[in-house]
């Protein structure tokens, strides 16, 4: 930020403002999507919560989020979690979201550091699951493509491959982050 | 045909509630009074990324720093007209869009430039606003190797869609 601002305060300061101005514009049309979006959303986890669904969805997949997050997950967190992985699966981001949100706010103990398994959900999250890419289909037919859905093969591969690179740098970490305590506690 | 699938999952959602007997209009209610306090609590976090991707983009800090890693990056594969894209990626979707979309109209459709750019948007994410929103409200402040570990995985799997798009 202190970088762009001083070259910016060179180049054309007088963009500055404006600049901050308009992303900030932009920060609040997002936001206002959004509440739109998850409001949706959360209506709609609210009903499958309440029919018991989601439970069972939790009990279905709790082998998984066990070897995943490790066995120190809340139930509600496990639910959560469960959710959060199912609409990744389904393409339904705008449900993952929240209830991403809500998953790591469940698992905040207050000590100020981020937990394996929050990072764990963080990277899953952030490394760009979806499974058909619609935006860039129509982008990409609007630009003249002759084939514009055959990113779809490529994309899903890439998306599973990073998934599981992600799973596994993180697991890496975790071992290597308990070895190194162990090694400290053998002095 | 796909968009027959959502709207007919909310249907027999619907259809199962009723059948619980559960008041699907009061928990609908229920549920989305969540979203105005997850949306005002990631308001600022998204309001500070975005800004400083703005500054970061009209200073032309990041035009000069995609040149610097054009390189780099060519060496793993990834053309260099997407350094840009690639350093920008994980800092904002739109942003990233309408950069594709740039590239679309400078290089044309099935381009391989173009294949890249598609499948490096669409397999990645924007792994700085998914951080502020997911942290954003909670006493969480050392995010430890989160974010490295999340630039990581994009810069593989922008690798890994160049080289499948070479190949597909």
């Amino acid at each position: 930020m202190i970088l762009s601002l001083s070259l910016l305060l060179i180049a054309g300061p007088e963009k500055a403002l404006g600049g901050m101005l308009a992303a900030s514009n932009e920060a609040v049309t997002l936001s206002l999507t959004l509440l739109a979006v998850y409001a949706v959303w959360l209506g709609i986890l609210s009903i499958v919560e309440h029919t018991g669904l989601s439970n069972a969805l939790s009990r279905l997949l709790k082998p998984v989020i066990r070897f995943l997050f490790g066995k120190n997950i809340a139930p509600e967190t496990e639910k959560y979690i469960s959710v959060n992985m199912s609409a990744n699966l389904l393409g339904m981001g705008g449900a993952a979201t929240p209830m991403g949100i809500k998953a790591i706010r469940s698992m905040d103990d207050g000590k100020g550091a981020a937990t394996d398994a929050m990072i764990m959900l963080f990277v899953l999250n952030a490394s760009g699951i979806s499974l058909i890419p619609t935006t860039l289909i129509g982008l990409r037919g609007a630009a003249g493509s002759k084939a514009p859905a055959d990113i779809i093969l490529p994309t899903l591969i890439a998306v599973i491959a990073s998934a599981v690179f992600g799973t596994l740098v993180v697991k890496g970490i975790q071992r290597l982050g308990k070895r190194r305590k162990k090694w400290k506690m053998d002095g | 045909m796909v968009d027959y699938i959502i709207p007919a999952l909310f249907l027999l959602l619907f259809a199962f509630a009723a059948f619980r007997k559960i008041p699907v209009y009061d928990k609908f209610v229920e549920g989305a009074k969540g979203a105005a306090n997850v949306c005002i609590s990631a308001f600022p976090y998204l309001a500070a990324t975005l800004i400083m991707v703005q500054l970061f983009r009209l200073s032309g800090a990041a035009a000069a720093a995609a040149r610097f890693l054009a390189p780099g990056l060519e060496f793993i594969g990834i053309p260099r007209e997407l350094s840009e894209l690639i350093l920008l990626r994980p800092f904002t979707g739109s942003g990233s869009t309408a950069l594709v979309n740039d590239i679309m109209s400078k290089y044309g459709a099935d381009s391989y430039v173009e294949r890249c750019a598609a499948v490096v948007a669409g397999s990645s994410d924007t792994v700085f606003y998914v951080a502020s929103i997911y942290f954003g409200g909670t006493k969480v402040k050392r995010l430890k190797y989160a974010i490295p570990v999340a630039l990581l995985v994009t810069v593989f799997s922008s690798a890994l869609s160049c080289w499948l798009c070479k190949v597909m």
